[in-house]
């Protein structure tokens, strides 16, 4: 195989059509995602960017293997999603944390380990390390509600993390956060994939969290749910807080603003 | 710390009912009072209203008779016709009876929640078998477990099982249920099988569950048990002594009975209470 040249990931042709039946007995298709085609390429971080209903998250399910396309084919280090989930090969972080509330921080990060088989003393190194990673060490005994929601998800993350997958798959993992939190943390994760070099596919709504964060934002439109547009986001790395001041992260927040509107039609009704 | 704070509201509602005690007491034995002057009994009190603190076989009895009366009874409490011994006994059996109910509510639950067609031919026999009406079933379940030799406790601990295993049932089986949908994925992705979903997730999302069943089901065990000490009138148990007393037409005897049994509830319910608090330490609102 020629893994330096083919993508990661490749979506090629993928549509999700939801069938459901209307109450007077008539059949209603909703299409979630319409021929999606999308290459991603091994360590960028892409964002999924696109108001409610564009099927973002239907396309993140996808690739998880959560839900199973209508038509189109999708291949994950060529494997099929369903071979590269019983293979363990990505970690899922959800809109909430989910996190187990009769477990510790800890035992929730060791979940995962526990499920694959990992023995005890190789599950404390982990997991322990992880929460290093995420900032929560000291937070290792306590249970989930006594953590602030932005610190949840923060061991949500570690808990991703903890069986070292190569590939992330992050659903508006900051969506329920304030402001402040979200853009800490957002400097976090960027730390974060410098260091492990991972891939890392994250939806947003959040256009500034999309440029910060990403190599590439992929622009999606609703009714029906398509790719617009990808657009390239050349910032320097690393990123800090000043590069959400400068004029280059303007033209881009800009240009994918005007892409939304452009695939909405908002034109008309703003 | 909880503790004390909630036993002072419940010694206010206490004093409450002992003040409210008076005025009803007086209302219920008045008339009977009265119309024995009436009949011209020769009795030491001369006044209805005093004869209503001094009657035989009062409706409801006196304070001071019920003083007296909780001497006798409860006092040693080793010995065989006191309260607090066949309360033990009571009590045990109704223990037993949860275990034995856990037991066949948590099987039930899986069950009920393994398939849907399995919940629709099972539900309904579930519910039937909740009402009907336990005090017929008791004696017949008693003299049939006796022909084959099951006498004492057993016959009882297996009536209280018998009321108790539904509440378990169905709020285990709605436990099993509860994981949200996300956390259901989440184990999807690590591709964990059937039965880890279960162990790890679903089992103990369940637990709150199990234990607001039981708060319901020890109280339905302990009518269970007492139901069936009354109808069968061998061994020991607070049952026993209501029919032996209502037998012999002892009002005070019946109210220091019924006393008796209110407080093993308070017992056991504080007991499943403790049990909770030691085995789900992950609730806030412990």
């Amino acid at each position: 195989m020629t893994n330096a040249i083919s993508p990661l990931v490749a979506v090629n042709d993928v549509s999700m059509i939801y069938r459901t039946r209307a109450p007077n007995g008539e059949a209603l298709e909703t299409v979630a995602l319409k021929n999606a085609n999308l290459e991603i390429n091994q360590g960028e971080f892409i964002s999924l960017i696109g108001p409610s209903g564009c099927g973002k998250t239907t396309l993140l399910r996808l690739l998880a293997d959560l839900i199973q396309p209508t038509s189109g084919s999708i291949g994950i280090g060529g494997k099929t999603p369903q071979q590269a989930r019983e293979a363990r090969a990505y970690g899922y972080v959800f809109q909430a944390p989910a996190l187990f509330d009769w477990r510790t921080v800890m035992g929730n990060v060791m979940l995962p380990l526990e499920i694959m088989g990992y023995n005890l003393a190789d599950r404390k190194a982990r997991a322990e390390n992880m929460l290093a990673l995420v900032g929560l060490e000291k937070f290792s005994k306590n249970f989930p509600w006594q953590l602030s929601g932005g610190m949840q998800q923060r061991v949500s993350i570690a808990r991703a993390l903890a069986f070292e997958p190569q590939l992330l798959f992050m659903d508006e993992p900051f969506g329920a956060l304030d402001e402040i939190t979200r853009e800490n943390l957002n400097l976090e994760l960027l730390r974060l994939w410098r260091e492990t070099g991972k891939t890392i596919i994250f939806v947003t709504h959040s256009i500034p969290e999309a440029v910060f964060l990403s190599t590439r934002v992929v622009v999606m439109t609703p009714r029906p749910g398509k790719i617009e547009k990808i657009v390239n986001v050349d910032l320097p790395h690393p990123r800090d807080f000043d590069t959400r001041e400068s004029p280059r992260f303007f033209e881009i927040a800009t240009e994918i603003r005007e892409s939304l509107r452009h695939g909405h039609g908002y034109e008309g009704n703003e | 710390m909880t503790r004390s704070r909630n036993f002072v509201p419940m010694l206010v509602v206490g004093v409450v009912l002992i003040a409210l005690y008076f005025p009803i007491m007086l209302l219920a034995n008045y008339p009977a009072a009265a119309r024995a002057l009436q009949r011209g009994a020769v009795l030491e009190c001369k006044t209805a209203l005093e004869c209503s603190f001094d009657m035989r076989s009062p409706i409801i009895p006196a304070p001071a008779q019920l003083l007296i009366g909780f001497s006798s009874l409860y006092f040693p409490p080793t010995s065989e016709t006191s309260v607090p011994y066949n309360a033990f006994f009571t009590g045990l059996e109704t223990l037993s009876g949860l275990l034995l109910a856990s037991i066949v509510g948590l099987g039930l639950s899986v069950l009920l929640v393994a398939s849907r067609a399995f919940e629709r031919a099972l539900l309904p026999w579930l519910v039937a078998s909740q009402t009907v009406p336990i005090i017929a079933i008791a004696p017949m379940l008693a003299v049939l477990l006796g022909q084959y030799g099951v006498e004492g406790w057993i016959p009882k601990a297996i009536i209280a099982a018998y009321i108790a295993f539904f509440p378990i049932a169905i709020g285990v089986s709605k436990g099993l249920r509860s994981p949200d949908p996300i956390q259901v994925d989440l184990m999807k992705t690590y591709n964990a099988g059937s039965l880890q979903t279960f162990a790890k997730l679903r089992f103990p999302s369940s637990i709150p569950y199990l234990f607001t069943a039981f708060k319901v089901s020890v109280t339905a065990a302990l009518i269970g048990a007492i139901i069936s000490e009354s109808a069968t009138i061998s061994g020991a148990g607070l049952g026993k002594m209501l029919s032996e007393n209502s037998r012999a037409s002892d009002a005070v005897g019946l109210w220091l009975v019924m006393i008796g049994s209110a407080i093993l509830g308070i017992l056991l319910v504080s007991i499943v209470g403790w049990l909770e608090r030691v085995v789900t330490p992950w609730q806030r609102n412990h």
